[in-house]
């Protein structure tokens, strides 16, 4: 049973390696991002430190997020769309060991994600927080990201890789931008704001955005990403336990 | 001889459409059964109940004694889908080897190769990046790859040239000697007629003919007496006679198509009808079964009406 769970990490582990697609979208993209907020545009910020620091956690839940749901929901559409999840389903494997195997698989691309992110705003702004500030915030961006991993499969009971794809790149997009990944939602009008903070990309990202500034977690955060979570997995078992009885 | 595979009145439908209508059927261990018939006929959906991907609608499935879906049968089955699909950005070894790991009792990748071609230099080439041929194989391969007992393969030629057809049979023919039982469709009728011990022939999601090759194919070939004849009326009066399953018009010939070719040549000539030129003639099996794939009709006594 070990031998067979390590196998199914390690196989998950290589596919997501050598998609070209995560090193562009999951690393470059949000690097890049990072280097103009930070030091080509001017953001007339009082503490510069302080917002070096702010948006380094926004591109790397911005990066975190976005390969949950569009990498595993594409993947797991094109999975089936392919036949390949028919054919998982007369061998042996456990379905159980094969969603692990997947989640394993996200979670260790995410904390690679984090750490190399983590690492070019330390090259590139030098950005200074404690050892913990920096472990904390990089372990609530791998837990907290389980709402959009469950966002992901949820995409993934769409019927064709072109529409997962469409749709998991707008929903991507909308959250990133009015959670303030890309803009702090400061700068949003009020009615704007009070949206954002229902988003789960906001609380996502608010949960690091505190961390930094030496502030605790806040509960509300907390809770709305668990409601995420739980109706995201809910709707989405719902949906395919009904694709299932032919 | 111990029954490997049970189907009772089993049933499956979509929608409107019934698949499969009330099939039964037992198969042997050990032995290489091939299910035969026209695109449509309900074949891979007889495949995909045995391998428990969907439900009987009405009837049950027994496969080794066990509902399909139980882990212990998955431990000893194999199969080759109709469409071979592979994951993609894993190579050819790295797929067989987490393949492999999945079932108690797997061959090795040695074993493996020479049972179903897949060339060494193939084993290091990105899965998904193989020619159709070769994914066919690594297909094969990952269906043996957990040394089952029991192995399906839905349309496994299709696509492949004669020569590749062939190579592919001799291994499954090796797979026999080794106590496998196998289970294949095709519309390939020489196909069925050359590598299997049992042929059963679907229809619009029945068996009409059920046995050895040779006596689905005594069943399929079709005798008939034809003759010329200007009386419009005779058509109608021959449909009536005993034996006569189907009349048709070809060619300026009436055709009485019947098993018994000498009584139909007596109630000729004890009922005086008027024709000349007459013929007798054994129909070809292929010509039989073209009929039947070009989506003929056939009714329960196993006869063809076009």
């Amino acid at each position: 049973m070990m031998n067979v769970i390590t196998m199914q990490c390690k196989a998950e582990l290589l596919r997501i390696f050598r998609n070209p697609y995560y090193v562009f979208w999951s690393l470059i993209l949000p690097i890049i991002f990072y280097y103009i907020f930070t030091r080509i545009v001017n953001t007339n910020t009082d503490d510069n430190g302080l917002w070096q620091a702010h948006y380094l956690m926004s591109m790397t839940t911005f990066s975190v997020m976005g390969s949950s749901i569009m990498t595993l929901g594409i993947r797991i559409v094109q999975e089936r769309v392919h036949g390949w999840s028919t054919y998982m389903r007369i061998t042996p494997l456990p379905e159980g060991v094969y969603f692990f195997g997947k989640m394993f698989g996200q979670s260790v691309m995410h904390l690679f994600s984090i750490i190399i992110i983590f690492v070019a705003g330390y090259i590139i702004n030098g950005v200074s927080l404690s050892a913990s500030q920096w472990i904390l915030s990089g372990l609530w961006i791998l837990i907290a990201c389980a709402p959009f991993l469950a966002l992901g499969t949820l995409i993934g009971t769409m019927k064709k890789v072109d529409t997962a794809s469409g749709v998991s790149n707008a929903v991507y997009m909308v959250l990133a931008i009015l959670g303030g990944m890309w803009f702090p939602t400061d700068s949003f009008p009020k009615g704007l704001q009070m949206v954002s903070h229902w988003l789960p990309s906001y609380n996502f990202g608010n949960g690091a955005w505190e961390l930094i500034q030496g502030n605790a977690l806040r509960w509300e955060n907390i809770l709305i990403l668990i409601g995420y979570l739980v109706f995201f997995v809910v709707l989405s078992t719902y949906i395919r336990k009904k694709q299932e009885v032919v | 001889m111990d029954t490997i595979v049970e189907m009772k009145h089993v049933s499956k439908q979509f929608g409107n459409k019934k698949a499969v209508d009330d099939v039964s059927l037992l198969i042997e261990k050990g032995s290489i059964v091939a299910i035969l018939g026209p695109n449509g006929a309900g074949k891979t959906t007889v495949i995909s109940m045995l391998l428990g991907l969907i439900k009987p609608t009405q009837g049950t499935v027994q496969v080794m004694g066990k509902d399909p879906r139980d882990i212990e049968v998955r431990q000893k089955i194999g199969a080759m889908l109709q469409e071979v699909s592979v994951m993609d950005a894993l190579k050819v070894h790295e797929l067989i080897d987490l393949i492999r790991s999945y079932y108690p009792r797997p061959l090795d990748i040695d074993q493996l190769t020479p049972l179903t071609g897949l060339q060494d230099k193939d084993l290091n080439r990105y899965a998904n990046k193989l020619s159709g041929g070769q994914k066919r194989r690594l297909g094969f391969t990952l269906a043996l790859a957990g040394n089952p007992d029991l192995i399906f393969l839905d349309e496994p030629t299709v696509g492949l040239d004669v020569t590749a057809r062939r190579v592919f049979w001799d291994q499954v023919r090796t797979l026999t000697t080794q106590g496998k039982t196998i289970l294949f469709t095709t519309h390939y009728l020489p196909e069925a007629e050359d590598y299997a011990d049992r042929v059963i022939l679907f229809d619009q999601g029945v068996i009409i003919a059920d046995g050895t090759p040779d006596a689905i194919k005594s069943k399929l070939t079709l005798s008939s007496v034809s003759f010329k004849s200007e009386d419009s009326d005779l058509r109608d009066i021959l449909r009536k006679l005993p034996n006569v399953s189907d009349v048709y018009e070809k060619d300026g010939r009436i055709y009485t198509v019947t098993e018994d070719t000498d009584g139909m040549l007596a109630s000729i000539f004890e009922n005086k009808f008027a024709v000349r030129d007459i013929r007798v003639e054994h129909g070809r099996l292929d010509d039989a079964f073209e009929q039947l794939t070009t989506h003929a009709e056939i009714d329960n006594k196993g006869a063809v009406k076009s």
